[in-house]
């Protein structure tokens, strides 16, 4: 009996523990299974003169610029020169900027259920 | 295993997750970004409605809002989204009186109870007196509309397949709606998409403007008439205020 | 008397049988949760005039549930009642599990459960829906900490975690009526659903708890004191008066007060709800039970009592119902002095019928938690030996329990 409970006790504790990990482990099997490792470099549409930002502060920290005028527009009411809709402007599809990255880091975007951006 | 070591081992591995799940909210750097256009310092935004005004057939309003806003209608009164609706009323004394048409919208309460509800401050009062819900943040908990008394609140039921205006966005599912004054536009200088189709089409029922402003139009208006709100007993003290109601 | 708590045994296919239907009703639930997530919410009986539904009723119903397996737990621990330490660890756990399926209830209402975290992120410390999960946590964490103090014997512990766990439930029920009391709305609105949600927990918890006792006894066939349940029955009838006397009050101010009287009218004769209200929780729900437990005749025989539990739960549910679903099916009166002749939304009075995919969500949440009951009996001690009042001798161990300990030995 008191072999059988110890059992019972580690299988749980080792599912649990495969539940808590199942998170990190997706995202790594999902990215070390991707062939794609240089999905990155894409050029922008000819209207591209200039971004808002230059290119490594963009790469890097694109989603802290988005967040940030997000938050100045919903909550501080300031509509600036930046905005999503500016940024299809060049961007212009989002398979091709958007998409390839975020799927090979398993980084779900939620944005275009509401924002248009063209596919 | 030691029933303690079980306990011991399955409360870190709780530990490690909570400290994982709380990294987040490490504060990020902040900063602004776009700092022209202060439009809400010092504003209060309201709106006059003049029911002497509003003809009882025209839905000019309602199909603005729905073309700037990307309402989605259904075609099912459960589940159909009205940022602006109208209802026909009559009064009950005398009988035969004769038929009113009342635009109904979120009144943007001084004091709003969906706000004060809203459990991660998604629906809240901006500085200029616009109630807005946020929907990078809401969890659908709907408790926003079981606290608003004048059913002006909304809920995304179902996927939303139109998208007339793209530069505006559109809400998908699992997320409540109410009229926000078109703040985008607000912002950029403009009124509301409402307003302006009312001012269009010659009516000029819908009057909005800054409350604090004494020359602005609303505050004329309300100067020279008797305005009230719908019911203000409940406290909310509305910024939407009719003539003739 | 030293009670010794034990697991149980399950072994048996009975028992692989309950575990699997159980874990069916569980995916179930995780089904119907998954298509609301992927297509929207619609997909329950909630509209734009109802927006809160049977997930909501259950959640509220489930808090009230912990509270009272909270109470049988304390009266052990704060006045020393030595006979009802067997069910003190039970009750506990079942208070414990009660929450959990509280929050799963509520959790699986939203309408983005994927952000599940941001209410750690921004809280709002106004909303009676952010104070709330507050307390329910709190009250959790003090839960596992009194379990662990009992399974540890640490009397002293669980001596001072006694009244914390009590005064901290207490504040949870507050808590819980204050989301619909300090709401805006006629039918919600009020300073006494916090006192009577709290009434309502003691009645509908020691009820439930006296038949998972009962159950649990018969099933693992060991011998259990029938003065005991008779006591606690005697418990259960007062409160319920007491929960009567709240809805006596609640409606009689609402019928004499003038501002809310057509809002008592409807609510104790306009629908369905009314059915709900009279035969659910006034008839069956507190007047037969009332009957059969005051009665001495009736309060002696388990049967009686049995049937009286099982009452007193329906009726805490039906109240629960008449909580929720009434406050927003009442039209708010909009314009006091007119009538309404057409709009595009529903403005009248309304009715709310309950889905499939509720019901599936619902079970599910049953299944989680009947899933984690099961097996929590089965890998902690938490199953008294025996159970009786005091003061006989009680060394003289029962035979059906000899056999009980021999099998156990032979297992192990
Ligand atoms: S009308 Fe309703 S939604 Fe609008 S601010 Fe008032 S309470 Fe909130
Ligand atoms: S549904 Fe969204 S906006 Fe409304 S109270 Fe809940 S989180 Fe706030």
């Amino acid at each position: 009996m008191a072999a059988q409970n110890n059992n019972m006790e580690f299988i749980i504790m080792i599912i649990t523990a495969v539940i808590l990990l199942i998170p990190l482990g997706y995202g790594v099997v999902s990215l070390a299974s991707s062939n794609d490792t240089q999905p990155f470099i894409e050029k922008p549409d000819e209207k591209y003169d200039k971004c808002v930002r230059d290119t490594e502060y963009m790469r890097l920290n694109h989603m802290d610029l988005l967040k940030e005028i997000r938050d100045d527009a919903m909550r501080r009411g300031k509509r600036g020169e930046i905005t999503l809709n500016d940024c299809r402007k060049c961007h212009t599809s989002r398979e091709r900027f958007c998409d390839k990255c975020h799927n090979v880091v398993n980084a779900q975007l939620d944005c275009y259920g509401c924002h248009y951006f063209p596919k | 295993m030691e029933r303690r070591e079980f306990l011991k081992k399955s409360g870190v591995l709780l530990a490690g997750t909570a400290c994982a799940c709380a990294l987040p909210l490490l504060p990020a750097a902040a900063k602004s970004i776009n700092v022209d256009s202060e439009n809400t310092a010092g504003k209060k935004w309201g709106m006059v409605i003049d029911l002497n005004k509003c003809a009882k057939d025209c839905n000019a309003c309602l199909d603005a809002c729905r073309k700037e806003n990307n309402v989605a209608m259904h075609g099912d009164k459960r589940w159909d989204i009205h940022l602006i609706r109208k209802v026909t009323l009559k009064r009950k004394h005398p009988a035969e009186s004769p038929e009113i048409s009342v635009p109904l919208l979120c009144n943007h309460c001084e004091r709003p109870p969906c706000a004060q509800a809203c459990p991660v401050k998604a629906t809240y009062k901006r500085e200029d007196g616009i109630v807005i819900v946020d929907h990078h943040r809401c969890i659908g908990c709907r408790y926003c509309m079981i606290s608003c008394p004048y059913n002006a609140r909304f809920f995304n039921y179902r996927e939303n397949h139109e998208w007339p205006n793209k530069d505006n966005t559109r809400s998908s599912h699992g997320v409540p709606e109410s009229c926000n004054f078109c703040a985008h536009r607000l912002d950029k200088g403009k009124k509301p998409a409402c307003v302006e189709a009312c001012e269009e089409i010659n009516a000029k029922a819908l009057i909005f403007g800054d409350l604090n402003d004494p020359g602005s139009d609303v505050s004329k208006v309300i100067a020279g008439n008797h305005v009230r709100g719908i019911r203000e007993d409940f406290g909310t003290k509305p910024k939407v205020l009719y003539i003739g109601l | 008397m030293e009670t010794d708590f034990e697991t149980i045994e399950g072994k048996s296919t009975q028992f692989s049988v309950l575990l699997a239907i159980l874990a069916v009703l569980a995916l179930a639930g995780l089904y119907a949760t998954y298509r609301m997530y992927v297509e929207g919410i619609y997909l329950s009986g909630m509209t734009n005039r109802i927006p809160w539904g049977l997930q909501v009723i259950l959640a509220v119903f489930y808090i009230g549930l912990s509270a009272g397996s909270l109470v049988i737990s304390s009266l052990y621990a704060i006045f020393g009642k030595k006979e009802y330490k067997p069910f003190a660890r039970i009750s506990v756990f079942l208070a414990f599990l009660f929450l959990v399926a509280a929050l799963l209830s509520i959790i699986s209402d939203w309408g983005r459960p994927d952000r599940i975290f941001e209410p750690f992120y921004h809280l709002n410390p106004l909303s009676m829906l952010s104070i709330n999960p507050f307390l329910y946590n709190v009250y959790m964490l003090i839960c596992l900490v009194y379990l662990w103090a009992m399974f540890k014997e640490k009397e002293k512990l669980v001596k001072i975690i006694a009244p914390i766990a009590v005064i901290w439930a207490i504040g949870v029920h507050s808590g819980t009526g204050a989301i619909f009391g300090f709401v805006p709305r006629e039918l919600y609105q009020s300073a006494l659903l916090p006192p009577s949600f709290i009434a309502a927990a003691l009645s509908s918890g020691t009820a439930l708890m006296i038949l998972v006792l009962l159950l649990l006894f018969k099933v693992t066939r060991r011998p259990l004191d029938e003065n005991l349940v008779v006591r606690l029955g005697k418990l259960l009838a007062i409160f319920i008066v007491i929960v009567m006397y709240f809805v006596f009050v609640e409606n009689a101010y609402r019928l004499y007060m003038p501002v809310s009287h057509e809002a008592g009218m409807y609510f104790l004769f306009g629908g369905f709800h009314s059915w709900v209200f009279w035969g659910g929780l006034i008839i069956l729900g507190s007047i037969v039970p009332a009957v059969i437990l005051f009665n001495p005749a009736t309060v002696k025989r388990i049967p009686w009592i049995v049937v009286s539990c099982v009452l007193v739960v329906f009726g805490v549910l039906c109240e629960r119902y008449i909580i929720v679903i009434p406050g927003q099916t009442h039209a708010p009166d909009l314009f006091p002095n007119m009538v309404v002749v057409s709009s595009a939304l529903a403005e009248g009075y309304v009715s709310y019928s309950i889905s499939f995919y509720e019901v599936l969500q619902a079970l599910g949440v049953v299944g989680i938690i009947g899933f984690a009951f099961v097996l929590g009996l089965k890998l902690f001690k938490m199953m008294p030996t025996e159970a009786k009042v005091l003061k006989e001798s009680d060394s003289v161990k029962s035979p059906s329990e000899e056999k009980e300990l021999e099998k156990q030995t032979v297992a192990s």
